[in-house]
């Protein structure tokens, strides 16, 4: 007799084409936490909120109700959901330009407000959806398509460190960055977001997400080779681990 | 035993879940779906799939629909 | 629930906050700026106090924004704010009308522009009726008076705001904000609307609801501002509204909105006494504006006068409202001197002696 050891999560739409681009690891995490949800039993009681950036088309994968935030400011508008439906279950889906960028006033703000609210930043290194431009978090000699040359730190400045700053925040209960690299790390990623989601269940403060993910296209780079990227040149700039856990205490 | 189903009109030909395979039988496809993206496919003539579900949990466009072991 | 009713002594500011509240907001989200603040100093103990929310945000783009996510629960929401920081709400101003979710923002206008200063000011009528975010969209507008209207058309703003699921202004001013009169608070007097079949709130036994401005083809996204339009066009059939005074046989009929209606109903008053035919026309819709109405009125008559706390602009919709039917002239100041009925009568008169 066969046993069903994996099927789509339930909140994932029916006949749901992901349009991210080959080998991109977004919709790997936008399965992941289709799968917490259900394991939790947070379908019915979440509020998803998107943003801007290749984050934007959330409608499209989660049969979920879900508000499109204006560009950065996804913390400020789960706020305003949370504060006026505190028994929901509210998250945020935002890439590293939306969140640490343009959104870093509200990022910094929801977290030290302790919004009981989850946020999940996809880290790329540039902007994905607008072509390749450099992001926050692009490293220094990275190539894009504003930095074509390299980060240059004297001309651009040093990236932004979005879990450690995070981690600074009293607000917030659970800080954690992971990546998406290896079947191992999908795993340990899940396995964040999932305290990241208990510590609001519980609620305990606001929780961020920082997950290193590949942009194959804009990296110029196959979805394996992209892979390899991140673990030799993303882990020494972006290390792994968590940064803030009140949730034990 | 196990068995996988792959939503081939799904699949972008990034082959992720070829490399992490414990048993090697997901293969790069030569033939293409109808929106031109070569495909994976199964080979297991031994049937050595075991259902471990890698590939899915892999798979960043859930065209790899159901694991059975 | 009993009716009540009771004549207090308010400053227009705090008669706003008090008729927020009566009329069942359950979210006030905002960030300090002066002439409005007595509204979000008020709430951060009267909100509290009923288990509802009061939050300062870090900033007015956060606030539009967090006003944006409760809107979107369906939960009865505002903000307030004043010129140069309602000019940092307009992202999500646009993204709430595109959205049609429905809020309130009030908007206590000051001098400017730029930094200006904290002087009352009409500057800020092309700001709310014309818009300063991005695409097709318009905002509901409504232009109170007096402490009373304060009240009154707070209680209409969060009426409309449900009943078209829209963004509504309360476009005040810094004169209005900090004046005290006595005034009727009584109980919001609209019924409720039932928003369970759009409000996000889970979802529970049915599919889930998307709630966004991204289309993805020209005829979904056109489709979708027709059918934003043709909610306006339902909103302007059904709640345009003015007052008149001496309108109909006037020889010089002045337009004005606002505090300054009311200093120019004083000066048509005293007009009056002195035997000069000189009527009002007030708008309290702005948008939107009474544009027929003002036509059935302006024609005939020698003279239209369009005063404004501003250097013309209101005049534009004035002008066009009248369609050359009448000669239109404007008289105004830009920052903070606001007129007295005897300044107003004085360029009634000049503009008289001009008709001959």
């Amino acid at each position: 007799m066969e046993t069903l050891v994996f099927q789509k999560p339930s909140s994932i739409q029916k006949d749901c084409n992901v349009t991210f681009c080959p080998g991109c690891d977004h919709g790997v995490a936008i399965r992941i936490i289709a799968e917490l949800l259900d394991e939790l039993n947070l379908v019915e009681k979440t509020i998803v909120v998107s943003s801007i950036g290749c984050s934007v088309f959330l409608n499209d994968y989660y049969n979920l109700d879900i508000i499109e935030a204006p560009h950065g400011r996804a913390l400020a508008v789960a706020t305003g959901v949370k504060r006026s439906k505190p028994d929901k279950f509210v998250f945020t889906y935002q890439g590293d330009g939306d969140f640490a960028s343009i959104g870093l006033g509200e990022s910094m703000h929801g977290l030290s407000r302790g919004e009981k609210v989850t946020a999940i930043c996809i880290n790329n290194t540039n902007y994905g959806m607008t072509g390749g431009q450099m992001a926050p978090t692009t490293i220094i000699g990275q190539k894009t398509t504003t930095t074509i040359n390299g980060r240059d730190p004297n001309l651009q400045g040093y990236p932004i460190k979005i879990c450690e700053m995070a981690s600074i925040c009293d607000g917030a209960a659970f800080v954690a960055r992971c990546s998406l690299d290896s079947s191992k790390e999908i795993e340990n990623t899940k396995k964040m977001i999932k305290k990241a989601f208990e510590s609001q269940i519980n609620n305990q403060g606001a929780s961020l997400i920082e997950i290193l993910s590949t942009c194959p296209t804009n990296w110029k780079l196959s979805p394996q080779e992209a892979h390899k990227r991140i673990r030799e040149e993303l882990y020494p700039v972006f290390p792994l681990g968590i940064y803030k856990d009140k949730t034990s205490k | 035993m196990g068995r996988v189903v792959i939503d081939k009109e799904k699949c972008k030909g990034c082959f992720l879940c070829v490399d992490v395979c414990p048993k090697k039988i997901l293969k790069k496809g030569t033939n293409y779906n109808s929106k031109g993206n070569y495909t994976v496919y199964v080979d297991d003539p031994n049937n050595e799939c075991f259902g471990c579900a890698l590939c899915a949990k892999r798979c960043p466009d859930m065209a790899i629909t159901e694991v059975y072991r | 629930m009993t009716k009540t009713a009771e004549k207090v002594l308010l400053k227009g500011n705090h008669a706003i906050a008090k008729a927020a509240i009566n009329a069942g907001c359950q979210c006030y989200f905002g960030y300090p700026i002066t002439p409005q603040n007595e509204i979000g100093e008020f709430l951060s103990v009267e909100m509290p106090a009923r288990g509802r929310v009061f939050l300062q945000a870090e900033s007015e783009v956060a606030a539009i924004n967090m006003l944006l996510g409760a809107a979107s629960t369906g939960t009865k929401a505002m903000t307030s704010s004043s010129s140069l920081a309602i000019a940092l709400m307009q992202e999500g101003i646009s993204y709430i009308a595109a959205d049609n979710i429905p809020a309130v923002v009030v908007s206590v206008m000051r001098a400017g522009p730029a930094l200006g200063y904290i002087f009352p000011s009409q500057g800020d009528y092309f700001q709310t009726v014309k818009g300063g975010g991005n695409g097709d969209y318009k905002t509901l507008t409504l232009a109170p008076a007096t402490v009373q209207e304060m009240i009154d058309y707070t209680y209409k703003a969060f009426y409309l705001a449900q009943k078209y699921r829209t963004i509504v202004f309360l476009l005040a001013d810094g004169l209005l904000g900090q004046m005290m009169e006595p005034a009727v608070l009584y109980d919001y007097p609209y019924e409720e609307i039932d928003n369970s079949d759009w409000a996000l709130d889970g979802a529970k036994g049915r599919p889930g609801r998307w709630i966004g401005s991204i289309h993805r083809s020209e005829e979904v996204l056109e489709k979708k501002v027709l059918e934003l339009f043709k909610k306006y066009d339902i909103i302007k059939q059904n709640e345009i509204e003015y007052k008149t005074l001496y309108a109909e046989d006037a020889e010089i009929l002045i337009t004005a909105f606002g505090s300054v209606a009311r200093i120019a109903q004083a000066a048509v008053k005293q007009a009056r006494e002195a035997g000069l035919k000189v009527g009002l026309f007030r708008p309290i819709t702005l948008w939107p504006f009474p544009e027929k109405e003002l036509y059935k009125f302006a024609t005939g008559k020698k003279l239209i006068l369009d005063i404004e706390m501003n250097m013309g602009q209101m005049l534009e919709d004035v002008k066009m409202s009248v369609s050359g039917q009448a000669k239109v002239e404007f008289y105004g100041r830009p920052a903070g001197f606001y007129f007295t009925p005897e300044e107003l009568l004085e360029e009634i008169k000049k503009q008289m002696e001009g008709l001959k």
